[in-house]
């Protein structure tokens, strides 16, 4: 194999028959995928060659996702979006996951198992992918290839098995009519190798999957069926080299070759099993660590781009008392948001959009808005309009009221509420100049066009604007617009 | 709990109170910050510390911080649960930094009678130990949502198990603090006297606290409480 830079890097590609080996390779070589196919199918003519070299480049090459994930190991920014996203969960998904799967949560979202084939190439694949397994070993393979379509995922090739079930089928009359006609088929010998090759590719398609399934979603494995299949595919080998190396013999002999090779095997066992533990503890310590290292960096990233700086700046600006509480407010805002932000809650509903209006307003005049927010309702029309009158309640409330303002919002299925109270002296809205529309048009007539009302009571201990929407009249507006 | 300790008279003479807090700056800020009528007789920045000097001054406050070192990973939590045989005459108030409303609500269950926000200014600090001192609840805005939102908005009927809802009048209790309105407030709003006002915060601390409702336990589970 030569490694011409620009071509791309070698891996299984999910557009498959048996391991996605062919087109895999097609699209590294930049052939058409056809010919690979058929090329495979005539080495394998050739004294198994193709067999050979298929089997080789399915253990040695990585899967198009697993090297996907390979090379998004270095993250491009250490400042990752998505730190704040549950780091237990990844972890806990991550250590579960096989051995190349790259630390940290996961961001680049994998397509999921295949994704299905066009049609076309899909056909297409069947017609020629049927020749190299058919031609594999003659009859058994092939004529079991119909009892394995659940390992196949053509969900968009219509005669898949179909076709396939067609060659093993052509492939056991062949070797029928040959031994009719007198030709010596080494049944004895076919039998046992096709068992082992099937025993071998059950279990190793069971690995694509579990590995599929393991950067996927560790819940998507099927770990039962996986069990069985593996199992499955074991036996198949063990009975085929049994009877392989037991020849024709007797019961008895075959009896002492399984003693013999289950004692074997057990000896080995009793030897590398310390050593494959002490070899599994080491990696799952180094990839424990390496996801610590990673969340480590990120939160270094984070807080230097954030509380650092804010820091320095309230150095410089230690003077002015007025700078500082509103640049520690500003941070402190941030890294709530960062700390405490509920993964699961859904983005832009009201409370997120009126604790956000809430901010820009603290942002702008300095004095503190504490907002409580019950329940959530996602935004409509109305609710905009809500949020905008709140605002402008808001900025009222932080100029005239002179210190902290409370939001208070409530939002249930029938109507949401929102109070906006400041402490302030008060005013008069008779006293309001005509000319002045902040209350008037900003809060009290926008509510009102929009099916909601706005009601303002001022004490000498301060303000409160009461703003109410009622959800029928925000579906009557979405519905004129 | 043993609340006719003759609170008035506690009130108005010195209370004492114990800091726990694990940073040294904030315990003496707020030192600084608290009235003169209250005698700071203890402070502690762990678990074990806090256990320790609560059980030996028995003092008729704690300031305590969710937040804690030490222990077994429990924080304030684990001080309440260390401290209940005081829990009669002793009365804690968390105070934190945090906003999550598990931290906030865990150490409520655990028997705090209130909470505030370590941002609250020493006057209202002050207001709010001499409060607690009384046997009455502090509830912040926040905390008030927090309830409103673990015991939905809807007024209990007859039917209900009482410490699964709030009633109408607890409801509307609960909502005007939300909106940042002082007891006082709440009295002169609901016309009631602020004694009323008083004893329907308490009654939903209770139910905070004693409360086995299904939607409480699943409210809770879901902010992984339990």
């Amino acid at each position: 194999m030569t490694t011409v830079p620009a071509r791309p890097p070698l891996a299984r590609s999910s557009d498959r028959v048996i391991a996605g080996v062919c087109s895999g390779l097609a699209v590294h070589l930049g052939w058409p995928v056809k010919n690979v196919r058929v090329g495979m199918a005539l080495a394998t003519l050739a004294g198994g060659a193709g067999l050979v070299f298929y089997a080789w480049l399915w253990i040695m090459v990585p899967t198009a996702d697993e090297a996907a994930r390979r090379n998004a190991r270095r993250p491009a920014s250490p400042i990752a979006p998505a730190v704040s996203q549950a780091p237990a969960a990844a972890v806990a998904g991550t250590l579960s996951a096989l051995p190349s799967a790259p630390p940290g949560p996961a961001p680049f979202g994998q397509p999921p198992l295949s994704q299905a084939p066009s049609n076309q190439a899909s056909l297409g694949e069947a017609a020629d992918g049927g020749a190299p397994q058919g031609a594999d070993s003659a009859a058994p393979p092939g004529a079991r290839k119909p009892g394995e379509p659940p390992w196949f995922r053509w969900q968009s090739m219509k005669y898949g098995k179909e076709i396939l079930l067609g060659c093993g089928l052509l492939l056991v009359a062949g070797i029928m009519i040959a031994q009719l006609l007198g030709v010596d088929v080494p049944l004895g010998t076919l039998i046992p190798a096709a068992a082992v090759l099937g025993g071998a590719s059950i279990a190793w398609m069971q690995l694509d999957e579990t590995r599929r399934a393991g950067l996927v979603d560790k819940t998507k494995a099927d770990q039962a069926g996986g069990w069985a299949r593996l199992a499955a595919g074991l036996a198949l080998v063990v009975a085929g080299v049994l009877v392989m190396v037991s020849g024709s013999g007797s019961w008895e002999q075959t009896w002492l070759a399984l003693l013999a090779s289950v004692a074997v095997l057990g000896g080995v066992v009793l030897v590398l099993l310390p050593w494959a533990l002490k070899f599994w503890r080491d990696l799952e310590t180094e990839r424990a660590g390496r996801i610590r290292e990673t969340e480590r960096a990120e939160i270094a990233a984070h807080l230097h781009d954030s509380v650092l700086q804010t820091l320095a700046l309230i150095q410089r600006r230690a003077g002015s008392e007025h700078d500082v509480v509103r640049l520690a407010r500003a941070q402190e805002r941030e890294l709530r948001g960062w700390l405490f932000q509920d993964p699961g809650r859904e983005a832009g509903q009201l409370s997120d959009r009126i604790k956000a209006v809430a901010a820009e307003v603290e942002d702008l005049l300095g004095n503190a808005v504490e907002v409580v927010s019950v329940g959530d309702a996602a935004m409509t029309e109305g609710h905009e309009a809500m949020v905008q009158a709140s605002r402008e309640a808001m900025l009222n409330a932080s100029r005239h009221g002179g210190g902290a303002v409370s939001v208070y919002l409530e939002a249930s299925d029938g109507q949401a509420e929102i109070f906006i109270k400041d402490r302030g002296p008060g005013f008069e809205l008779a006293d309001v100049p005509e000319d002045r529309l902040g209350v008037r048009e900003s809060i009290i007539g926008r509510m009102k066009r929009h099916g909601g009302s706005a009601a303002i009571l001022s004490t000498g201990d301060g303000t409160e604007v009461r703003l109410r929407l009622p959800a029928a009249s925000t579906d009557n507006v979405e519905g004129k617009s | 709990m043993n609340v006719n300790q003759g609170a008035a008279a506690q009130a108005a003479s010195s209370v004492r109170v114990v800091i726990v807090d694990d940073h040294a700056i904030f315990r003496s800020g707020l030192k600084a910050d608290l009235d003169a009528s209250i005698h700071v007789v203890g402070e502690a920045a762990t678990v074990e510390q806090a256990i320790a000097v609560i059980a030996e001054q028995r003092p008729d406050v704690v300031l305590l911080d969710v937040h804690l070192p030490g222990g077994l990973g429990g924080g304030g939590r684990e001080v309440i649960a260390g401290s209940v045989p005081l829990l009669g005459t002793t009365r804690f108030l968390a105070l934190s930094v945090s906003d999550a409303a598990e931290d906030v609500v865990a150490v409520i269950r655990a028997g705090a009678r209130g909470y505030v926000t370590k941002t609250i200014s020493g006057a209202e600090i002050t207001d709010a130990v001499f409060r607690i001192a009384g046997g009455d609840a502090v509830f912040s805005p926040r905390l008030a949502g927090f309830v409103l939102d673990a015991f939905g908005t809807a007024p209990a009927d007859i039917a209900d198990d009482e410490l699964d809802k709030l009633s109408a009048r607890e409801l509307e209790v609960m909502r005007l603090i939300a909106r940042g309105y002082s007891y006082k407030e709440v009295a002169k709003e609901l016309f009631i006297s602020i004694k009323t006002v008083e004893t329907h915060v308490s009654a939903v601390l209770r139910k905070l606290q004693l409360s086995s409702r299904h939607e409480l336990t699943k409210w809770a589970a879901e902010r992984r409480l339990l």
